[in-house]
């Protein structure tokens, strides 16, 4: 019988000895590609002028630390706000956010960037549900990052 | 064999009528589409078949150009071993698919739609016109003008592909004008002609969006404009005087009188 090996998100694993790194060295300072702050779901306006009708990214924790690219593939030109769907507390008050962004500042699009661990799927949820009970319609799109840092998918959901 | 594929595919249809049946073999209907602008290579790249098939592909239109001749098959690139991300419609292309369902369903009911046409009574006209406003309406000013004058404009007007898009509407334009002409002389033959031409137009053309097309545009689309794409789709559902439903109701009662007339 296998060995259990507990939650595949909090699943000990070491990625040295697989990592290779064949990318060549990047030339001078990475710009970071952020435009805003705060970033923290519980602490960033809704209605905040950088979220009008914006790309807006909700991004699972996780993602900027696996995703190597992240500010440049995903973060430029899009306002953000991060979660963590397995640890955050009340997130009642997320999904509200999630709907003022949809029905007040009228974003353009939602992608929602999660990690391939189970409990992330708890984030593309919330935003579908949030999506569900809004009265404006707006594509999602999600994305789904694995552990090292590689895109498992990235797929349109239905408005 | 590297002159041909930068050649446009009708002239080589032309000249060697046997390369549209190995197309036809791999599902790419080049030999009813009207325009054959495409170059050869474009058309082998933009259905993305398997190497394999790819290779085969370009053997059978070799042989369908000269059987005696060896003809040299350009070698191509080797693809990344990387398997390309499954594939779905963003949403503002899956309405354009999802408004393609009327239109089929319209479709396939216009073999018996002719069968029954009436030119002589005043009700039977009448669902001519009915009949013809759906192509009118719905077809055209609803669907195929979210693509002209939205969706196309986000594109190299100048590409192959557009010009055959644009071309299949305006043969469709001229159907539904000489159809209205047809009706008003109540000339049945040319109305019916008409219609089953519009048929084998509309179903080759919405193919070629659902299959070709619109995943092509939304490989090339960013975020960014699949929302505003989204946006300007739904304000034109808002403010267009074109209602769907009843387009949908035209079409039930239409299914319902032929089911029972079978029946």
């Amino acid at each position: 019988m296998e060995k259990f090996q507990g939650c595949p998100g909090s699943r000990m694993m070491n990625f040295n000895s697989t990592a290779e790194d064949n990318t060549p060295p990047a030339m001078g300072k990475i710009t970071s590609r952020l435009t805003q702050w705060p970033i923290q779901m519980h602490l960033i306006n809704p209605a905040a002028p950088y979220y009008q009708g914006a790309d807006v990214l909700l991004t699972a924790d996780c993602v900027a630390y696996a995703l190597g690219d992240f500010h440049r593939e995903y973060l430029k030109d899009r306002s953000i706000a991060i979660a963590c769907p397995k640890l955050d507390q009340g997130q009642e008050v997320y999904l509200e956010k999630i709907k003022a962004w949809i029905d007040q500042a009228k974003i353009n699009t939602l992608t929602v960037l999660i990690m391939q661990v189970p409990c992330c799927m708890g984030l593309l949820n919330l935003a579908q549900q949030a999506a569900e009970a809004s009265k404006r319609k707006v594509p999602i799109k999600y994305v789904v990052v694995g552990v090292q840092g590689e895109i498992l998918r990235e797929e349109w959901i239905a408005a | 064999m590297e002159e041909y594929l930068n050649k446009p595919i009708k002239e080589i249809i032309a000249q060697y009528p046997g390369v549209e049946d190995v197309l036809n073999a791999y599902d790419i209907g080049c030999g009813p589409c009207n325009v054959g602008i495409c170059l050869l290579k474009d058309i082998v790249a933009i259905h993305r078949l398997s190497d394999d098939q790819e290779q085969q592909l370009m053997v059978g239109i070799a042989r369908a150009i000269d059987p005696k001749q060896d003809i040299k098959i350009p070698k191509k690139e080797k693809k990344s071993e990387i398997q390309p991300r499954e594939f779905k419609y963003s949403p503002p292309m899956k309405k354009l698919v999802d408004e393609h369902v009327l239109i089929k369903r319209w479709i396939a009911l216009i073999p018996e739609f002719v069968e029954n046409l009436d030119v002589e009574s005043e009700k039977g006209r009448r669902l001519i016109l009915d009949g013809i406003d759906m192509i009118r309406s719905y077809a055209d000013r609803y669907h195929h003008a979210k693509e002209e004058e939205i969706l196309f404009k986000y594109f190299d007007q100048n590409a192959d592909i557009l010009k055959v898009m644009h071309a299949d509407h305006t043969r469709a334009r001229s159907l539904v004008k000489e159809m209205l002409a047809a009706v008003e002389r109540r000339d049945r033959k040319t109305i019916a002609e008409d219609l089953m031409a519009y048929r084998e137009l509309l179903a080759e053309h919405i193919r070629k969006e659902d299959e070709i097309l619109y995943p092509w545009m939304d490989n090339q689309l960013s975020t960014r404009q699949v929302g505003e794409l989204f946006s300007k789709f739904d304000e034109v559902d808002r403010q267009i005087e074109v209602s769907p439903v009843k387009y949908a109701d035209f079409i039930d009662q239409l299914e319902k009188k032929f089911e029972k007339q079978e029946g």
